[in-house]
C-alpha cells in the first residue's frame, strides 16, 4: 500500500523461474592453525569452561529432580527443569562473539544460553563494569548474598553471582534474577543482554524480532538471536515472525541510515525432538530444516546448517551472520544441529528413542571432543581440563548451599499482596528515552490544525447535534492523543494493518502519513500475531509502541501474544521489565459473524493486563493519552459506532489541550434516583435513550453510569449508585454468557447486597453468531431489551407492552440450549 | 566406600514409583551407565541406571514393592564392603520381607448427624434484600404484604407503601414490637390512630409458664398488665403530672339521679348512671377549659375543640380506656348508651380499634369502691385525667351553720408542662359547680 511501489502487470504476468538459493549444510570446515589465530589459547579454553560450567550445572539440578540431592545437599525442587545436557557446544559458541549488547532470547530449556551469553559477557566486560552492573541490579540485594561465599577476584564474583541468580531464580527465591517470578523457563539477566526465555514453544521468534526493530529504530548497536526449537518450525507465529523480520519496505522504503531489516537470527537449536515427535521425519517434512528460509526472501534467509556439536563452527556462524544483519540484509537462519542426552524433562522416559542413538551421539559428545580437540592441539594438559571440572563442581556446591537456604534466599512475601504489586509499574513517563523524535513536519502543519479548529463540542446552542463533520469525533480525538504522544516521545512508533497511506480501516491515523517517517508508522503483514509479539519485544527493550489489530475479532489470530507474552512480561520479570504497549482494537459491526464482536471479557480476565473502553470522544482523548503516558500494557477497544461520532456529554467538548482521565474512574453520565444502568463502549447511548423513555413514560429517574475501564476498576462510584437506588442492570455488547458485567454484577452482589431491591441484571448481545447487519438488531442489546429487562426482572412499569422475551425462564432456556 | 542407588523421581508429581524388576543380581558387577532395574511410574516404565562401578551389594526392595522416591534402594561397592548404612529405614531385610502391621486407622464419627435435606413445603415471600431492609427498619410485617415485583417479589415500594399507611407508633411501642412477645394492631389508640404501647397484644407464641417455689409465687408480668406497667412507668417518667383535690357538692347529681331512675320507660332513662352524669357533665365544662383538652406531644399541645372522653373500664383482661368521641355534642341519654355499648364490647373482648383511638381526656372512677382521693396517672399524651372518688357525708359551712351534705372527691392530675397549676385548678371549680348545677347544664 504504497504509491512508491508501482506494480507493473506486464512484469507480474511475465513467464520465467523462480531460482533458489543453495542452503549450506555443515560446511564448516576445522582449521586448528586459524582457529587458535581466531580465538587464541585461551578463548579456545574458555570455551571449554564454559561449556562444563552448562555440564554440571544441569547435573547438578538433574541430581536434585532425580535424586534429590547434589554433593551431599538436599533439595526438594518442585518446579521444572528442562535440561539441554549434551547441547552445550551449540550455547557456548553462540555466545562466545557476542557483546553484551547483544541479546539473546530462548525457551523452556535455555539455561545452558543463560549461563553461556554471560560468561561471554564476563570476559569481555571491564572489572568495575561488572561491579556496577551487579551493585546495581535488585539494589545489590543479590550480590551481598554471593560475596558471603565467593572466593577470587571481581571476575570470580562475577560467575558465582550468575550462577547464584539464575539458580534462585530455578528455586523460586527472591533472590533470583526475576525474584522467582520466572523461574526455570522464564529465566533472564538483560544487564549481559540474556532477554526473557519462553515456556511458550517458539514465543521467543516474533518477541526477539520486535527488540531487533527497537535496535533499527532506535539505532541502537547489536544484534539479537532468536532461540527456540525446531519444533517451534510448527508454530504459525514463527512464520508470522520470519515474514515480518524480512519485509521488503526495511531496505525499499525506510531510511537507508537506519541499516536495513532488523538485525535478528532466528536459531533453531535442532535436537531433533519436541518432547516425544519428531520435526524431521515425522511432524513436520523440511527435511533439512535450513530449507524453509528459502520459502522466505530471495535470500533465503541466509539460512544453513551448521554443526552444533562443534562451538568452534557455531562461532563462526554467528560471526559470519553478524556482517550480514549489519548489511541490513537480515533476517538470517540457523539451523544449529545439536542432541540432547537428558530427557525432555525429569518425567521423560524417552519411550520415543532407542538407547542405542543416545549412545550415539555420546561418543559424539560435544564436550569430550572438543576437550580431546584442545589436548590434541596443545592447548591445554588433560590435568588443566580434569582441574576445570573439580573447581566448578566445588563452587556449584556453594552456590546450591546458598540457594536452597531458606535464611539466605528466601522467596517473595505473598502476604501483603507481594506478587500482586509486581502486576503492573503503574509509571508514567513523557517519553521513554530523551532525544528529538523523528519528524517529517512541524507539528502545528499537521492535521491537528485542521481537528483544533472543529466544533470541540458536538452539540449547538439549542442542544441539537451537530455533525462530525463539523465537529470533533471519537476518531480524531484519539489521533489527537497519538500525535501528540508521536511529538513526545522518539520511542514512540505505531504499526499495524494499513497503518500508513489508508490511515489504518477506520482513518484514525490520518495525517500520520504527512508527519513520521516509515519507521514510526507503517504497515505490518497480515500477522496478528507478530504484530503483538513483535510490539511486544519492542516494548520490553524500552520503547513506546501502539499496536493495531483493526477488529477486535482478530484478537483470536494473537491470543497467545496478549495473554501470555504481553500480560506476563512485566511480572514474570519482577518489574525489570516494562511494556508500554498500547493494542488498539475496534468492535465491529455490520460485517458479521468475525467482525461484530466485543471480546474485553477474555483481556479483563488475564491477569497483568490495563483495559480500558471510553465511549466518548473526550475518554477516547483523554484514556488513550493516559495509556500513552503509562509504562503498562493496556488494550484499548474502540467501537466503530462511535468513530465518527463527536462529543454530546461532556460539556465542555473534547479539550484542545492536553489532558487524561483518571485511571479506574467510571463516568456518571446521566444522574437518577430510581434505577443505575451501568454500560461498557456503545451501549452507553442506548442505555441513555432507554432513560429518557423511563423518565418520560414510567416517571423512573434512571443514573446511567459509563465504566469506561475494566481493569483496574474503582467500584466506589457505582456502589454508591446502586445504594441509592436499589436497583442496576448492565448492558454492553458483548455476548451476555462470561460477559465482563457478569463480574461487575456478581461484585455488586457482594458489595451492595442489602440494598439491592431485584437482582443485578445482565443485557448482553445474544449467544449467537452476529447475523447480516439486516439483522443486528436481534443481536445487539436495543433500548428495548435494557426496558425490557427492568420490566420483567427488577421493577414492573405500568401499561408497558413488551417486544423482547427476558423473563427468568428465558434464561433459563437459553441456557439450556446452550445460546 | 559402597555408594547408594537412589530411587529416582522421574516427574513433579512423582512420590513412589514401583520396582518392576531388577537387571542385576547381588554380587553382579555393575558398570556405570548400566541398567540396574526398571521402574514404573502411573506413566512410563523406565531404566534406572547406575552412576558408579563396582559390586552390587545390596538390594534393599523386591520386585514389585512402592518404593518412595529419593530413598536407597541399592548399594553398590567392593565385595565385602558393609552396607547397614544405607539401608533406609523400614526397608525389609532381604531375607525377611515381612509385612509391617498396618497402622491403626482411628474410626472417626461425625459429631454432626447426617445432614438431611427436609423439603421446602412453605416458602416466606420473596422479598428483596433492600425491601426486607425497610421492612424491619419499620417493623412492618412483610408477611401481610403483597409483592408488587417481577413474579409477585415484594419490592422496596411495597413496603415503603405499607409504611406510609402503618399506623404511627410510639417508641416504646415500637421497642416492645422489637423486642418480641407483642403484636401490633393495624390501628393504635393514640391521636391520630398512633399505636401506643397499650395497643400492644401478647404475641400467641408468649404464654409464659408461672414457677412457683415453696414459699412465694413468681408471676411475669405478661402480656395486658406489661403493657400497663410500661405505659404507666412511661407516664410517670416521661411527663411533668400533679394531681389537685377538691371535693364537690353531689346533692344535686344524686338527686337527679334517683328523679331518672323513677322517670317512665318510655323516656329510656332509666339505666342513666351517676357515672354517665359525671361524663356529661366533664364534656361540657371541658368545653370552657380547652387546654386541658388537650394533648401534648414533641413540644407542641394540640387542643381540641371537641371532647373525645375517654373513661376507664376495668376489665377481667386489665384496664381499657374506650372513647365516647364528640361526647360534648350528645345529649346525657345518648352518652350514657355510647357508655355502655363501648363498656359492654370491653367486657367481652369485640372493642373496635376506632373505639379506641383518639381520646383527649379521660374519666377513672373509683367511687364505688369508697375511696376518698387519689392521684390519677396521665394517659400520655393527654395533658389531664380526672379520678372520681367516693361519695361522702361531709360538714360544710352554709351560712354560719355546720351542715352535712354529700361530697364527692375529685382528683385532677395534670401535666404541668402544658397546663399551670391556676388553671386546672379552676377547672376543678368549674366541675365542682357543674356538679352541683347539673340540673342547669342540662337545659343548655
Ligand atoms: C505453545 C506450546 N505448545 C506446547 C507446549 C508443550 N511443549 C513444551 S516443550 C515442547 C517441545 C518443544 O520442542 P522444541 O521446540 O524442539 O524444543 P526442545 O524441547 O527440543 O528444546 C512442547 C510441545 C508448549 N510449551 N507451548
Amino acid at each position: 500500500m504504497t504509491k512508491l511501489i508501482p506494480i507493473d502487470p506486464a512484469e507480474a504476468r511475465r513467464s520465467s523461474v523462480v531460482a533458489g538459493r543453495e542452503v549450506p549444510v555443515n560446511a564448516y570446515r576445522s582449521n586448528p592453525a586459524r582457529e587458535a589465530q581466531i580465538f587464541g589459547r585461551d578463548g579456545l579454553v574458555r570455551i571449554y569452561r564454559d561449556m562444563v560450567y552448562i555440564r554440571e550445572f544441569e547435573t547438578m539440578l538433574d541430581r536434585i529432580k532425580q535424586e534429590g540431592a547434589y554433593q551431599g545437599i538436599t533439595y526438594d525442587h518442585l518446579g521444572p527443569a528442562h535440561l539441554s545436557i549434551g547441547q552445550e557446544a551449540a550455547a557456548v559458541g553462540q555466545s562466545y562473539h557476542l557483546q553484551a549488547h547483544d541479546f539473546i532470547f530462548g525457551s523452556h530449556r535455555s539455561h545452558g544460553e543463560i549461563l553461556a551469553k554471560s560468561l561471554s559477557a564476563i570476559a569481555k566486560l571491564p572489572e568495575d563494569n561488572l561491579i556496577d552492573v551487579m551493585e546495581r541490579y535488585m539494589n545489590g540485594r543479590p550480590l551481598r548474598v554471593v560475596e558471603s561465599f565467593s572466593r577470587g577476584g571481581a571476575k570470580d564474583l562475577a560467575v558465582d553471582y550468575i550462577l547464584y541468580g539464575t539458580l534462585a531464580e530455578i528455586f523460586g527465591r527472591e533472590n533470583g534474577f526475576n525474584k522467582g517470578m520466572g523461574g526455570s523457563m522464564h529465566a533472564f539477566f538483560s544487564p549481559f543482554g540474556v532477554m526473557p526465555n519462553n515456556a511458550i514453544v517458539g514465543g521467543s521468534a516474533d518477541i526477539a524480532v520486535g527488540a531487533a526493530l527497537f535496535k533499527r529504530v532506535n539505532r541502537k548497536p547489536g544484534l539479537v538471536v532468536a532461540n527456540i526449537g525446531d519444533a517451534a518450525m510448527g508454530c504459525g507465529p514463527v512464520w508470522e515472525a520470519f515474514m515480518f523480520a524480512a519485509m521488503d519496505q526495511f531496505r525499499t522504503l525506510w531510511d537507508s541510515d537506519l541499516g536495513g531489516n532488523p538485525p535478528i537470527i532466528f536459531n533453531f537449536m535442532n535436537n531433533f525432538y519436541g518432547m516425544g515427535g519428531q520435526p524431521q521425519g515425522e511432524t513436520m517434512a523440511f527435511g533439512v530444516l535450513a530449507r524453509v528460509g528459502m520459502g522466505v526472501n530471495p535470500e533465503a534467509m541466509h539460512a544453513e546448517r551448521i554443526d552444533g556439536y562443534n562451538p568452534l563452527a557455531v562461532a563462526d556462524a554467528v560471526a559470519r551472520k553478524r556482517s550480514i544483519l549489519e548489511a541490513g540484509r537480515g533476517p538470517a537462519l540457523l539451523d544449529t544441529v545439536t542432541y540432547r542426552f537428558s530427557g525432555h524433562s525429569p518425567s521423560d522416559a524417552s519411550a520415543y528413542r532407542d538407547r542405542s542413538e543416545i549412545d550415539l551421539w555420546r561418543q559424539q559428545d560435544g564436550l569430550f571432543r572438543y576437550g580431546q580437540y584442545l589436548v590434541e592441539n596443545g592447548h591445554a594438559y588433560q590435568s588443566l581440563l580434569d582441574d576445570y571440572q573439580a573447581d566448578i563442581t566445588e563452587r556449584l556446591t556453594r552456590v546450591l548451599a546458598a540457594a536452597v537456604s531458606e535464611e539466605v534466599s528466601p522467596r517473595i512475601c505473598t502476604e501483603n499482596d507481594g506478587v500482586g504489586d509486581l502486576m503492573f509499574s503503574n509509571e508514567t513517563r513523557d517519553r521513554m528515552e530523551e532525544g528529538k523524535p523523528d519528524v517529517l513536519i512541524p507539528l502545528n502543519e499537521s492535521r491537528l490544525s485542521q481537528t483544533r479548529a472543529k466544533q470541540r463540542l458536538g452539540l449547538d446552542e439549542q442542544g441539537n447535534r451537530l455533525s462530525g463533520l463539523r465537529a470533533v469525533t471519537y476518531a480524531e480525538a484519539l489521533f489527537e492523543a497519538m500525535i501528540h504522544r508521536f511529538y513526545q516521545d522518539p520511542t514512540m512508533i505505531a504499526y499495524g494493518e494499513e497503518n500508513r497511506d489508508w490511515g489504518g480501516a477506520f482513518g484514525v491515523y490520518r495525517g500520520l502519513t504527512e508527519c513520521l517517517p516509515y519507521h514510526r508508522l507503517f504497515n505490518a503483514p497480515i500477522s496478528e500475531g507478530a504484530i503483538v509479539g513483535t510490539a511486544v519485544g519492542y516494548a520490553l527493550s524500552g520503547g513506546r509502541v501502539v499496536a493495531e489489530l483493526m477488529y477486535c475479532d482478530f484478537m483470536g489470530r494473537a491470543g497467545d501474544e496478549i495473554f501470555n507474552q504481553m500480560a506476563k512480561w512485566q511480572a514474570m520479570s519482577a518489574g525489570v521489565l516494562h511494556m508500554p504497549l498500547v493494542l488498539r482494537v475496534s468492535v465491529g459491526a455490520k460485517y458479521g459473524a468475525q467482525h461484530s464482536q466485543d471480546w474485553s471479557a477474555m483481556v479483563a480476565h488475564v491477569p497483568g493486563l490495563k483495559v480500558m473502553f471510553p465511549a466518548t470522544p473526550y475518554d477516547a482523548k483523554g484514556m488513550l493519552n493516559l495509556a500513552l503516558r503509562g509504562t503498562d500494557p493496556v488494550v484499548f477497544f474502540e467501537s466503530q459506532r462511535l468513530y465518527t461520532e463527536p462529543e454530546t456529554l461532556e460539556a465542555g467538548g473534547v479539550p484542545v489541550d492536553y489532558y487524561e482521565v483518571e485511571l479506574g474512574e467510571p463516568a456518571v453520565r446521566r444522574a437518577g434516583n430510581d434505577l443505575t444502568i451501568v454500560t461498557v463502549g456503545a451501549t452507553l447511548y442506548r442505555a441513555l435513550e432507554a432513560a429518557s423513555v423511563l423518565a418520560q413514560e414510567h416517571n423512573l429517574e434512571a443514573e446511567v453510569i459509563d465504566l469506561r475501564f475494566l481493569n483496574p476498576l474503582n467500584y466506589e462510584a457505582i456502589i454508591a449508585s446502586v445504594r441509592k437506588t436499589g436497583r442496576v442492570v448492565l448492558a454492553s455488547d458483548a455476548c451476555e454468557r462470561g460477559s465482563f458485567l457478569h463480574t461487575v454484577a456478581s461484585n455488586i452482589s457482594q458489595l451492595a447486597f442489602d440494598d439491592l431491591d431485584a437482582p443485578v441484571t445482565v443485557v448482553g448481545a445474544r449467544n449467537w453468531i452476529t447475523p447480516p447487519a439486516e439483522m443486528e438488531a436481534a443481536f445487539f442489546p436495543q433500548k428495548e431489551w435494557i426496558i425490557d429487562t427492568i420490566h420483567e426482572r427488577i421493577l414492573p412499569l405500568a401499561g408497558h407492552s413488551l417486544s423482547t422475551d427476558q423473563t427468568t425462564h428465558e434464561i433459563v432456556r437459553r441456557n439450556r440450549e446452550g445460546t | 566406600m559402597a555408594q547408594a542407588v537412589v530411587m529416582p523421581k522421574p516427574g513433579n508429581n512423582v512420590e513412589s514409583c514401583v520396582l518392576v524388576s531388577w537387571k542385576k543380581r547381588i554380587g553382579d558387577q555393575v558398570e556405570a551407565g548400566e541398567t540396574l532395574c526398571e521402574i514404573e511410574t502411573d506413566k512410563a516404565v523406565m531404566a534406572v541406571d547406575s552412576a558408579f562401578s563396582g559390586s552390587m551389594l545390596a538390594q534393599f526392595f523386591a520386585e514389585g514393592e512402592e518404593v518412595p522416591v529419593f530413598t536407597n534402594i541399592a548399594a553398590i561397592g567392593q565385595p565385602g564392603e558393609i552396607v547397614d548404612a544405607l539401608r533406609p529405614a523400614g526397608a525389609p531385610h532381604e531375607s525377611s520381607s515381612e509385612p509391617s502391621a498396618p497402622p491403626e486407622v482411628q474410626s472417626r464419627e461425625s459429631a454432626h448427624g447426617p445432614t438431611s435435606h427436609v423439603g421446602v413445603e412453605y416458602r416466606e415471600p420473596a422479598i428483596s434484600p433492600r425491601a426486607r431492609r425497610l421492612a424491619d427498619q419499620n417493623l412492618v410485617d412483610v408477611s401481610t404484604l403483597a409483592g408488587s415485583g417481577p413474579q409477585g417479589r415484594i419490592i422496596e415500594r411495597d413496603v415503603r407503601a405499607a409504611v406510609e399507611q402503618q399506623q404511627l407508633m410510639t417508641p416504646l411501642a415500637k421497642r416492645m414490637v422489637a423486642q418480641g412477645g407483642y403484636d401490633a394492631p393495624s390501628h393504635g389508640t393514640g391521636p391520630r390512630g398512633r399505636i401506643l404501647a397499650a395497643d400492644l397484644a401478647p404475641s400467641a407464641a408468649q404464654t409464659p409458664e408461672q414457677q412457683e417455689t415453696d414459699d412465694y409465687e413468681s408471676i411475669p408480668v405478661q402480656g395486658v398488665r406489661r403493657v400497663i406497667a410500661q405505659r404507666l412507668l412511661t407516664s410517670l417518667q416521661t411527663t411533668a403530672q400533679l394531681t389537685l383535690t377538691r371535693s364537690a357538692d353531689a346533692e344535686a347529681l344524686l338527686t337527679y339521679r334517683e328523679r331518672l331512675k323513677a322517670s317512665g320507660e318510655p323516656l329510656g332513662l332509666r339505666d342513666v348512671t351517676l357515672g354517665d352524669l359525671i361524663h356529661f357533665v366533664v364534656s361540657r365544662v371541658l368545653k370552657g377549659h380547652l387546654d386541658l383538652n388537650a394533648l401534648f406531644e414533641e413540644d407542641i399541645v394540640h387542643r381540641f375543640n371537641s371532647v373525645n372522653l375517654a373513661f376507664a373500664v376495668d376489665t377481667p383482661r386489665g384496664l381499657i380506656a374506650p372513647v365516647v368521641h364528640s361526647a360534648d355534642s350528645l345529649s346525657l341519654s345518648q352518652i350514657s348508651t355510647e357508655c355502655k355499648r363501648l363498656t359492654a364490647a370491653c367486657h367481652d373482648g369485640t372493642i373496635a380499634p376506632a373505639d379506641l383511638s383518639t381520646g383527649t381526656f379521660t374519666v377513672t372512677n373509683l367511687g364505688s369502691l369508697e375511696i376518698e382521693s387519689f392521684t390519677p396517672i396521665l394517659n400520655p399524651p393527654q395533658v389531664a385525667i380526672l379520678g372520681v372518688g367516693g361519695i361522702f357525708l361531709k360538714p360544710v359551712d352554709e351560712d354560719g351553720e355546720v351542715h352535712f351534705r354529700k361530697q364527692m372527691s375529685l382528683s385532677l392530675t395534670f401535666d404541668h408542662q402544658a397546663v399551670d397549676g391556676a388553671p386546672a385548678a379552676r377547672f376543678l371549680q368549674d366541675l365542682a359547680r357543674g356538679f352541683a348545677q347539673v340540673d342547669l347544664l342540662l337545659a343548655v
